[in-house]
């Protein structure tokens, strides 16, 4: 592989582009943008990265670079994947894609028409574990999904909580769904792929919580968020949940034959079985089956830690190494773009309910 | 004379603010972003009917709230910051904010920008002191770091911050101060400074050992920053501040055992630290970052070389501390002691 990849936007998610798109064999990052030179600057000296430019048509131009990783906010997505099309770069964007959904729409629509490719950093759906679900469920393990829950969690005092949190002025607090919109596709891209309907039931309730520490002009952010979902044979609930301790990320796919349970921080995927044995006995056996799936989770972890393979961003290397893959070899991208859009659209319904004066 | 106080809702901001009503200043803008800062603030307007404190709200990464900063003001005290957070996070808050309020300074015309004083809190971070070896002396004439990115992301965005002040300096012509405080401490503050070593899982990894901390009490640091603020003396020079006794780390942490709670802690010598980076930064680099290189040889180098330091300078400007440190170190304790029996 010999891809060369520049980055456009320097904040604090850039660091791992850097650092995942560096571990892939053949691959360089040439040269980052950032408007903020300061920005721009700060991340080539830290990485030592031969390049840094404050317009993104100037270093377009100078770097024809195959790949443009996008990680500025949403706000300038559209205006940038154009460019970066125009220009004959690939396109990997960071999530959300964009405001609206008309927006990401317009974007895979200038991606298809210049025959490029793009993809969105949905990486936790790409962790071994979240891989494995997924061939559990297309082997029918199972069955049929019935249910599905999708929690994700999240810290207001983080590293990226409190940016936002003390800033009244920044991006997210700017975005039609305001905070959620940041993370609810990583909720929502780990149930479309099991709901059977594009135009699904939706009612979603939000709320604020956090009662303390809030920062200036920030004291209002609604910080938890419940959604139900309802397609023809599939339901689920979307969970973003602010102040639960501790800040988990979870899947569970209810199947009409059993039902699996993926813990993304924990990095473990355990299936709950239908029981053979009668009665009592049958209620005796799960949590030694149970037991045995975590211990082998936990033994194969080890194995990956060894190996090297248990970094923090994992799925977001499997992600980048198949989207450069698809790439050199012109097959279709990891994500179907009509996974993307999905989600989009779920999304915007949502906001929709939660901040019905924004859609007005 | 207006005295801008940038950050002045933090740790050390208010004491700045008292310390400046204390020297008889009577004008006061007191800049924050976080209005639930501002209690001490509001308490020292009303408790100085005679001063215009003003306390002004706004965020130095808008250019508006900038110029409303800067306007009037004769003396700008830049303490805002960033002090934790990713690194891009920390550049934003000390170095483009800092951008932003020289911009700012710039586009003003009145006062005239030759008679602005511009005083910059920095940090003992922006010191090159690995080149120096161990046990040198670390003074006002000691060389900035030449590999800021091989230190933390705080001792980097400090140093750029400072070097992006000297470069507005040399364009626009104010008179630039810079002080550079050692540990600061206080009722607060944190309890310890990565130079005493840091918490791994439940053990403190105590890896100052015998070297020298730095400490600057917080009342003393604002002391010097008013006293350098003020002082004709003091235009284009830069300030070690620390205070005059300066305990081994080993001592701190023997005090604070006494004085706060029990810790269970490991020495690890100097030879012993380098040896551990060294292991450590040879893991990241073949695990490919699997764990973070919080400790290397540079690092280990540059805050446990045994280094001594000197204040003379400030003291020549008639600086005095006016807590000693066994009283500081009491009343921080006191501070720690009643926040660790409140959890």
């Amino acid at each position: 592989m010999g891809l060369k990849v520049a980055i456009v936007g320097c904040g604090k998610i850039a660091d791992a582009h850097v650092e995942e798109a560096r571990k892939i064999p053949g691959v360089e990052v040439a040269a980052v943008c950032d408007q903020e030179p300061i920005m721009a600057e700060q991340l080539a000296v830290r990485y030592a990265i031969p390049r840094w430019y404050t317009d993104c048509a100037v270093m377009l131009a100078a770097e024809s670079p195959n790949v443009l990783h996008i990680t500025t906010p949403p706000q300038s997505h559209l205006a940038l994947t154009r460019q970066a099309v125009a220009a004959g770069c690939h396109v990997f964007m960071e999530k959300p894609v964009a405001l609206v959904h008309a927006d990401v729409e317009a974007l895979i629509a200038a991606v298809v028409e210049a025959k490029k490719k793009l993809t969105v950093n949905y990486w936790p759906n790409f962790e071994v574990q979240a891989l494995e679900l997924h061939r559990l469920y297309e082997d029918g393990v199972l069955g049929s999904a019935v249910h599905i829950e999708s929690y994700t969690g999240y810290d207001l005092a983080g590293e990226f909580g409190l940016a936002l949190r003390r800033d009244p002025d920044h991006w997210v607090h700017r975005l039609p769904g305001k905070l959620f919109q940041n993370m609810m596709d990583h909720v929502l891209n780990k149930i479309v792929p099991f709901l059977d309907d594009d135009d699904p039931y939706i009612h979603a309730i939000a709320y604020k919580r956090d009662g303390g520490g809030a920062e200036s002009g920030t004291n209002e952010i609604l910080d938890e968020l419940r959604v139900i979902i309802k397609g023809k044979q599939t339901s689920a609930y979307a969970t973003f949940c602010a102040n639960a301790r501790p800040v988990g990320q979870t899947l569970r796919v209810y199947g009409t034959k059993n039902t699996a349970h993926l813990d993304f921080n924990a990095r473990t995927l355990v299936l709950e079985r239908k029981q053979s044995f009668p009665s009592a006995l049958g209620r005796l056996r799960p949590p030694f089956q149970v037991a045995r799936d975590y211990l082998r989770q936990g033994m194969r972890n080890v194995g990956r830690f060894r190996r090297h393979q248990f970094h923090f961003f994992d799925g977001m290397r499997t992600l980048l190494s198949e989207f450069y893959e698809c790439i050199e070899k012109d097959t279709d991208p990891p994500i179907a773009y009509s996974e993307i859009l999905r989600v989009s659209a779920l999304m915007e319904r949502i906001f929709a309910q939660v901040y019905p004066e924004v859609g007005a | 004379m207006k005295i801008l106080v940038t950050g002045a809702g933090g740790f050390l901001g208010v004491h700045v603010v008292e310390r400046l009503l204390a020297h008889g200043h009577s004008d006061i803008r007191c800049f924050l972003r976080d209005k639930s800062k501002a209690a001490r603030l509001e308490t020292l307007a009303t408790a100085s009917p005679g001063c215009n404190l003003e306390i002004c709200y706004g965020n130095l990464k808008s250019k508006g709230d900038c110029a409303r900063a800067v306007a009037d003001a004769e003396i700008v005290i830049h303490l805002a910051a960033g002090l934790k957070g990713a690194p891009a996070e920390l550049f934003v808050d000390s170095v483009v904010t800092a951008r932003n309020l020289l911009e700012a300074l710039g586009a003003r015309t009145e006062p005239v920008i030759a008679k602005t004083r511009v005083v910059l809190v920095s940090s003992f971070g922006v010191y090159g002191v690995v080149p120096l070896g161990r046990g040198a002396r670390v003074d006002e004439s000691t060389p900035l770091e030449e590999f800021p990115e091989r230190r933390d992301p705080y001792s980097h965005s400090k140093l750029r911050q400072e070097q992006l002040v000297r470069e507005y300096q040399q364009k626009l012509g104010f008179e630039l101060v810079v002080l550079r405080p050692g540990v600061i401490y206080g009722p607060g503050g944190g309890a310890f400074s990565n130079r005493v070593g840091i918490q791994v899982g439940p053990v403190f990894v105590h890896m100052g050992g015998s070297n020298l901390l730095p400490l600057s009490y917080v009342v003393n640091c604002a002391e010097a920053i008013v006293v350098a603020a003020t002082h004709p003396d003091a235009a284009r020079q830069a300030f070690n501040v620390h205070d005059d006794e300066m305990p081994t780390a080993s001592e701190y942490l023997r005090a604070y055992k006494k004085h706060v709670k029990k810790l269970r802690s490991v020495r690890l010598p100097y030879f012993a630290t380098r040896f551990l980076a060294g292991r450590l930064e040879g893991y990241h680099r073949r695990s490919q970052g699997q764990l973070p290189a919080i400790i290397t040889r540079y690092k280990a180098a540059a805050a446990w070389s045994g280094n001594t330091f000197s204040n003379a300078k400030l003291r020549g400007l008639g600086w005095r501390p006016l807590v000693s440190t066994q009283d500081g170190m009491m009343r921080t304790f006191e501070y720690l002691r009643a926040q660790s029996v409140g959890k």
